[in-house]
């Protein structure tokens, strides 16, 4: 095991922590502010996939799929926001993860009916395509660009999140709904607005993740355990918990897979377990 | 300014106000006393809209209040409730700017006119609001509450848990408030505070108003301060 060996376990792993980030960002915030554990959030993942590449192939761009899959998995989401998850908000957690749960299994054959159940792949554009060398290993270029893209939303969520009033606004509200209440925030369309974005990352996480993995039905289902894991360790509804979570996990079932791959299967729910007993709230919980 | 006719509320089942009544004056100060437990804070609740009103009415400038809790901040009734609720993962001016955003163009108090009024609050400005003092806490709630511009004050026992020293600075700081023309609506257990501060008195007792006169008329009523205030 060489440097170049580190160096690109280092690079696959980041990617990995990238997309982790980009779909447990909306699934933490979404469950910090509206108290509702979206288990379907995977699911919108597979079809930011599947619609990316659909997309794709009508405009013949990828980077219109790029725009495009996020702004259709968010009508989709808006559209089950009005349908179920503003009425299961009160609803107790059981049967929103029954709802969501089930929700996955009808995504999942919608799919199938709509693309059938093979695995699609999606060329990444011309730009993007082939290798950069780095030096000491010549790593993807696509790759670099999934590391860049999840290293931009990042920064851009941080600065709204924690420097303009619309992200004093969330963090208020996820703090104490009913003072936020009380000085006139309106909560209820932060909180649709919250869950938009949180779809859209989704969506665009799918988009993306598919010239890398190609979409298949079991990619919704196969990312959001680690998804949730990421969520609960970091916290639940922390944006710093999820970034922390997201590399802590990406990191782990990396290099886990590469050097200890009898372990790599178990490690992160040492890691979860450890982390309830220890730290119940997370590591970075939103309310202090 | 306030009026409150047959107010029935309280949480889910179990009901705590059964037809309470009182009006708070346009720029006075109305002190809602009584012991623990006869539905002083859930009044409040109910007025700013964090519990739903089951029966009876109340009004506020001539119409109902709103069921939402962000519409009757905007229309001016600012809540500071007895657990202070600063943003803790907030620094003191966000909290300030958070509840300016509520007040109009040209508004009557701004953070600079907040830090003049309470001047503690001057070197915390980007402290988090949870490295704060309790009195502290107090201050950036009251000044978190006037930032919205309200008409009226709603303050749930602003004295709990402070030194004296402190209470003696808020005190003088309502009193100011107060010849300001601000319309109050304070439930306090500390009744030298509230009867310093009050124009009109209404007593609790089991969810309704069992005496109701001016802060003059309690002081000098030895009768209904042992039956609806002693311990």
């Amino acid at each position: 095991m060489d440097a170049g060996f580190w160096i690109l376990q280092f690079l696959n792993a980041t990617q990995f922590s990238m997309l982790l980030f980009l779909l447990s960002i909306g699934l933490t915030v979404i469950f910090g502010l509206l108290h509702f554990v979206n288990l379907a959030h995977g699911a919108l993942y597979m079809l930011g996939a599947y619609i990316g590449i659909s997309a794709a192939a009508w405009t013949g761009s990828f980077w219109a799929a790029l725009v495009l899959a996020p702004i259709a998995v968010t009508l989709i989401g808006a559209v089950l926001y009005f349908t179920l998850i503003d009425r299961l908000r009160s609803a107790g957690p059981m049967n929103q993860v029954l709802v969501t749960f089930g929700l996955i299994f009808v995504f999942i054959d919608l799919v199938r009916i709509g693309w059938g159940d093979v695995a699609l792949g999606l060329n990444a554009p011309q730009v993007l395509s082939g290798a950069t060398d780095l030096g000491i290993v010549s790593y993807p270029t696509y790759r670099l660009f999934l590391i860049g893209l999840g290293a931009m939303v990042m920064a851009i969520l941080w600065i709204v999140l924690s420097k303009t009033q619309i992200g004093a606004m969330i963090r208020a509200s996820v703090e104490n709904e009913a003072m936020a209440k009380a000085l006139g925030i309106n909560v209820g369309e932060l909180f649709f607005a919250v869950f938009c974005v949180g779809c859209a990352l989704a969506g665009l996480a799918g988009v993306a993740a598919a010239p890398v993995l190609s979409a298949t039905t079991g990619m919704g289902i196969s990312i959001l355990i680690p998804t949730l894991i990421v969520v609960v360790i970091g916290g639940l509804g922390s944006l710093e918990g999820a970034i922390v979570g997201s590399f802590i996990v990406g990191f782990i079932e990396t290099f886990s897979a590469a050097i200890l791959p009898g372990l790599a299967a178990i490690l992160t729910y040492v890691l979860l377990a450890a982390v309830l007993v220890l730290r119940p709230r997370g590591l970075l919980p939103a309310r202090a | 300014m306030l009026e409150l006719k047959g107010v029935v509320s309280g949480y889910g089942e179990t009901r705590v106000l059964h037809g309470t009544d009182f009006v708070v004056a346009a720029g006075s100060v109305h002190a809602l006393l009584g012991r623990n437990g006869v539905g002083k804070s859930t009044t409040l609740k109910t007025i700013i809209g964090h519990l739903p009103l089951q029966d009876g009415s109340i009004a506020f400038q001539g119409s109902s209040i709103d069921r939402s809790p962000q519409v009757n901040a905007r229309r001016g009734i600012a809540y500071v409730p007895e657990t202070r609720d600063i943003f803790g993962s907030l620094s003191v001016q966000e909290n300030l700017e958070l509840a300016g955003r509520l007040a109009g163009v040209n508004p009557e108090w701004t953070i600079a006119r907040v830090i003049d009024f309470f001047p503690n609050l001057k070197d915390r400005l980007s402290n988090g609001g949870q490295e704060l003092s309790g009195g502290e806490q107090q201050m950036l709630a009251i000044g978190r509450a006037l930032m919205t511009d309200p008409k009226v004050l709603v303050l749930d026992e602003p004295t709990e848990g402070l030194a004296p020293i402190i209470i003696q600075q808020i005190f003088a700081k309502l009193k100011e408030l107060k010849s300001g023309g601000m319309t109050v609506l304070l439930v306090e257990q500390n009744l030298s505070f509230a009867l310093g501060l009050a124009d009109d008195v209404s007593l609790m007792s089991r969810g309704q108003i069992a005496w109701r006169g001016t802060a003059t008329d309690l002081r000098n009523d030895d009768v209904a301060h042992e039956k609806y205030l002693g311990v």
